[in-house]
């Protein structure tokens, strides 16, 4: 066994013109706010320039094949990138888009050769920035109960529905979605997949007024919107994976978001407050000589070596092919876990600092308060810690007669 | 980064999972836990002739050499018996104590013996006044002539009764060195006593008046026989939490098996989301016990500084495989206690196990500090 990756030098040689590159190319001043409802335009833009920069390097979806606009690069070389994007405190992309990781990673699966080469390109690239719209009023955990619907009307569909819980801040390009395309026949057979172009008229995006979105920093989506469309006419070529066909392609983005995908970054949050607690005192003694802080401390920690070592058990299967079950649903029901806990034990630890981005009195620049807002909050998005219990129920073999299998990622 | 085994490893694996399967069937475990008839030598002594047991013995000892997750595989499938010891508080704690503290005549008197399965050494530390610490031994050891006279009582000391030899933790009177000292169980003097109830192989060991002289000290002397031994449990946590694994393993298999053929309410007792619940916790407390351990076994195998590492396998470890049997017994209610069924042999193991080499309350204070919290 090996639990890290091994370098090779030519492994090392890309490592240091990754680093020299973005050194040359990521724009100054990127700030991390606590909360990512407050990047601001400016700030937003600074991120997509450094995502076209590093879409045109083939740098932004590393592995996503070179004819789609993907850098062609293997396993080896993402994970330099992502090391040295992390040690410089992005990710990449370094703004919100379920363009390439989810709706792209479908399109690959499931798109015709045509719809390949029209919508990957500007994905990859980061040309575009794409919005995921599941989520319905009557469609949450039950995801396949969406009533938006999309009528055939000649060559076009006409969609009418809502979304909700959907988008960021600041706006999108794509917008991919699911829909009932046919009102007769039975669950998971009527659906249909499109990606939608977001200028059309009849769309229209409104801002929701929510505790926190979840998600870190500039990655976040920071805003959640109610989406409707009203009479809204889409090409069918826009269509993916076919008529009815929908849950399909549903399935490889479920298993991504999920957790299959895995992870090697670290956690920030937890970082920050080992930080805080090693620099700031209490009664005259750093926070962490505190038996009580000490203690809950610890019990952070293990959770999230638990949580890393899962994430990285994923990431390796995925990049062995080594067949998953019910991985992913454990390590997403684990951090999710894990981060409501943690909001606790920030709560304890640091008393009503916890609870303010005053900058007298809050902790850790807002990073704090922020993750008390989102411990409790960030259970829910992508399938709640139960919808995860119950996918690995039936993964396992125990939920359902038949043993589920994951959804296809290639 | 590659997290499968070798083909080497997995024909280990496979051959142990056929060895316990073969020679420690639930029917043998049972009888070794409450003899109604003497116990049967007859597993054990296969265990011998495989030669397993010098998996951590360097060859020059008359060992197999074999790496840290080597180790871990092989217990691990041990585990999922769980088949009883002397094993790793012989062949491995003992054995690594005095390839890390012994003098070149202890290593080649004692370990290929240890490999062998012929000297069965177990390392008596606690007393009553229970502790993983060097603070903790107060059994003395009084200088007398050329050598020394031990007085003193070990407690929960795991696998006692089986043990061939002592290597039992004594403080030295003059000078307060904590060392260690190999004696020969079985001789005047020493009284061992099976501890009844839900202990798992724990017993109380008196010692009075036992003389020994200075070339059963390891390494000749007192001084610097703790941290010897302190570095070999740091080597052998990470081998006991697989073992644990594997026992999670088993068990987390038998409550699988158990929701799909259980039928109440006129459906498999699986597809009740409480059920569920009880059967996901308890795959999570494996799993995250499973690659603490074996990360941890990695980096001894790699020789890096494993101590945060260690701290956590065992924290979690212990912590998992008591869960792990709770949340079993809440899958099974009434057939798991049944003890013919077999899960209370992982459940009164996952007890004793607890403690051994440190709760996890005790890891997780020295995870703080590894930490430099």
């Amino acid at each position: 066994m090996d639990f890290e990756p091994q370098y090779t030098p030519e492994q090392e040689e890309f490592r240091q013109e990754v680093k020299a590159w973005m050194k040359e190319n990521m724009p100054e001043g990127i700030i991390h706010p606590a909360d990512p409802i407050d990047l601001t335009e400016e700030q937003y833009q600074k991120r997509r320039e450094f995502g076209r920069r590093l879409g045109e390097k083939g740098w932004l979806w590393s592995t996503a094949e070179t004819k789609y606009g993907g850098g062609g690069l293997d396993v080896d070389h993402a994970i330099v990138l992502e090391e040295e994007a992390d040690a410089a405190g992005l990710t990449i992309p370094p703004f919100y888009d379920s363009g390439g990781r989810l709706g792209g990673a479908s399109i690959v699966v499931w798109g015709s050769d045509e719809q390949k080469e029209f919508f990957l390109p500007p994905i990859f690239k980061g040309l575009v920035r794409t919005w995921q719209l599941l989520s319905e009023p009557e469609a949450g955990s039950d995801l396949a109960n969406v009533k938006t619907t999309a009528v055939k009307d000649g060559d076009d569909y006409i969609i009418n529905g809502q979304k909700v819980f959907v988008g960021s801040s600041l706006g999108c390009d794509y917008m991919w979605t699911l829909t009932v395309t046919d009102t007769d026949t039975k669950r998971h057979e009527n659906l249909g997949w499109f990606m939608i172009d977001s200028t059309l008229p009849g769309i229209t995006v409104q801002p929701m007024d929510l505790l926190i979105s979840g998600g870190e920093s500039g990655a976040g989506s920071g805003v959640k919107n109610t989406v409707f469309f009203d009479n809204v006419r889409v090409p069918s070529f826009n269509l993916i994976g076919g008529h009815n066909q929908g849950w399909k392609v549903a399935t490889t983005h479920l298993e991504l978001e999920h957790g299959t995908g895995g992870k090697i970054s670290r956690n920030v949050v937890v970082d920050k407050l080992f930080d805080y607690c090693r620099t700031n005192d209490r009664r005259g003694e750093p926070i962490t000589k505190d038996p009580d802080a000490r203690e809950k401390l610890v019990d952070v920690y293990i959770e999230q070596e638990i949580v890393r070592l899962l994430q990285l058990r994923n990431y390796w299967m995925r990049h062995s092919d080594v067949t998953t079950t019910y991985e992913g649903p454990q390590a997403s029901y684990l951090k999710k876990t894990l981060g409501l806990k943690m909001s606790r034990h920030i709560l304890d630890i640091l008393g009503p600092a916890a609870l303010t981005f005053d900058p007298e009195l809050g902790a850790s620049e807002g990073h704090m308060e922020a993750h008390s807002r989102a411990g409790i909050i960030a259970i829910h998005p992508g399938g709640t810690t139960d919808i995860q219990k119950v996918i690995m129920s039936r993964r396992i073999g125990i939920g359902r007669e038949v043993i589920e299998k994951a959804g296809a990622l290639s | 980064m590659d997290l499968s085994l070798t083909p080497e490893q997995e024909m280990l694996k496979t051959a142990v999972r056929r060895f316990v399967q073969q020679e420690y069937p639930k029917e043998t475990l049972l009888q070794i836990a409450s003899p109604t008839e003497p116990t049967p030598d007859g597993p054990w002594q296969q265990l011998t002739q495989t030669g397993w047991l010098g998996i951590l013995i360097p060859t020059e000892y008359g060992g197999e050499g074999g790496s840290f997750t080597d180790a871990g595989v092989l217990f691990e499938e041990l585990g999922r018996g769980p088949v009883p010891g002397p094993h790793i508080s012989s062949a491995v704690l003992a054995a690594l104590t005095l390839l890390e503290g012994g003098t070149e005549e202890q290593k080649k008197e004692w370990l290929p013996q240890m490999a062998k399965g012929e000297v069965r050494m177990v390392a008596a530390i606690t007393e009553a006044d229970y502790g993983w610490l060097e603070d903790d031994v107060r059994l003395t050891a009084k200088k007398s002539g050329d050598g020394f006279t031990l007085n003193g009582k070990k407690a929960y000391v795991y696998d006692g009764e089986s043990a061939t030899h002592l290597l039992c933790a004594a403080r030295l009177e003059d000078g307060n060195d904590v060392g260690l000292v190999i004696i020969p169980a079985n001789i005047a003097g020493i009284t061992t006593r099976d501890l009844p109830g839900f202990a798992w192989n724990l017993s109380e060991i008196a010692i009075e008046n036992v003389s020994a002289n200075a070339s059963q000290v390891l390494g000749g002397k007192f001084a610097g026989g703790w941290d010897a031994l302190e570095r070999a449990e740091a080597k052998t946590i990470p081998v006991l939490c697989a073992y644990q694994v594997g026992g999670s393993q088993a068990i987390y298999e038998l409550s699988v098996d158990y929701s799909r053929t259980r039928h109440q309410f006129g459906t498999p007792i699986g597809r009740f989301q409480r059920v569920q619940d009880q059967v996901i916790n308890l795959l999570n407390a494996l799993d995250a016990a499973r690659w603490t351990a074996y990360e941890a076994l990695w980096k001894l195998d790699i020789g890096r500084d494993a101590a945060d590492s260690v701290h956590l396998a065992k924290a979690v470890g212990s912590e998992g495989y008591y869960e792990a049997c709770n949340f079993a017994h809440e899958v099974h209610a009434g057939v798991g206690s049944m003890t013919e069924y077999g899960l209370t042999l992982h459940t009164t193991a996952s007890r004793t196990l607890y403690h051994y080499l440190g709760d996890p309350k005790f890891h997780r204070r020295r995870l703080a500090d590894a930490l430099g919290l």
